[in-house]
């Protein structure tokens, strides 16, 4: 790899969380996509991100297990039936 | 002009608007929606319970105090676009309130925000016990990601957290600067380095 290769890839890798985020202009967007067509390494990191964040967001939206929904749902019922036999002032 | 990569700015400000709604719904007395509001809040603080701080069994305390909070904070709230905000440093401060109680906790000998000095550069975080009976613990490895689960228990508790508040809960930058107390520009740098640590211990998985 080139010096010059080797800051342009610094360069992309600073941006990187910036352009997955969609927080980049076009001519930034096109400026890193062009550099990953070129750059395998650079591709690579790009698309672990993307990966990397695609797993964090399945654990995000994955339901909670089934038995500690049903405890919340049961602690809000005791809650709420507590409060409603609670004397009003 | 943006160009969309990965980001959900608009299912962020769909999510903070429902919030809002569900609030205003459940402060006018609305039953369902208060019971639907105090599930969520306990849902949302199992989850960053669980994967921020790793133990299940204060997952379960943190829940409570959630509920509770929650309903004192819905009957007095002003300002409903805040709730969203207000349950995750709620959340939080629960979190870091059981982890100064937890007996034995490594954070009463070492820093669990500094690590260890590691030969990565960055520092390797105090590892977090489990202790979740053996039922429970494979209940939720069938829900949550082992792998990312244990990835995530690498990272330092401020990195986790804004982790799972960004990537996993969907906030913007800005709610998670707000409840964390810090810029947006942090939250992103801390994110970016956050996102390549994962990144590079889920490739050797």
């Amino acid at each position: 790899m080139t010096e010059s290769a080797s800051l342009e890839c610094t360069a992309l890798l600073a941006n990187i969380s910036a352009y997955l985020d969609g927080e980049l202009d076009r001519v930034a967007c096109a400026a890193i996509e062009q550099h990953c067509a070129v750059c395998p390494r650079c591709a690579a990191v790009v698309e672990g991100l993307r990966h990397t964040i695609g797993l964090c967001r399945d654990v995000g939206t994955a339901p909670l297990p089934e038995p500690v929904r049903a405890r919340a749902r049961e602690s809000v019922r005791r809650l709420l039936d507590a409060d409603k036999r609670a004397p009003s002032d | 002009m943006t160009t969309s990569q990965g980001t959900r700015p608009s299912t962020e400000e769909t999510t903070r608007t429902a919030y809002a709604a569900l609030v205003r719904e459940a402060a006018s007395g609305d039953h369902d929606a208060m019971e639907r509001l105090l599930v969520r809040a306990q849902e949302v603080a199992y989850r960053f319970s669980l994967l921020v701080c790793g133990h299940p069994e204060d997952a379960e305390d943190v829940m409570q105090d959630a509920l509770l909070k929650t309903y004192q904070y819905v009957n007095r709230i002003t300002e409903p676009e805040a709730f969203r905000t207000w349950l995750y440093t709620t959340v939080r401060n629960a979190c870091l309130m059981r982890r100064r109680r937890r007996v034995g906790e490594p954070s009463r000998l070492i820093s669990v925000e500094q690590g260890i000095p590691s030969s990565e550069g960055a520092n390797t975080p105090v590892d977090v016990p489990d202790d979740a009976p053996l039922a429970d613990q494979q209940m939720i490895d069938g829900a949550f990601d082992v792998r990312v689960r244990q990835a995530l228990q690498t990272l330092p508790p401020s990195s986790r957290a804004i982790v799972v508040m960004r990537e996993m809960e969907g906030l913007s930058t800005r709610d998670v600067a707000t409840v964390l107390g810090i810029s947006e520009a942090n939250v992103k740098t801390r994110l970016h380095r956050a996102r390549e640590l994962l990144r590079r211990r889920l490739e050797r998985v």
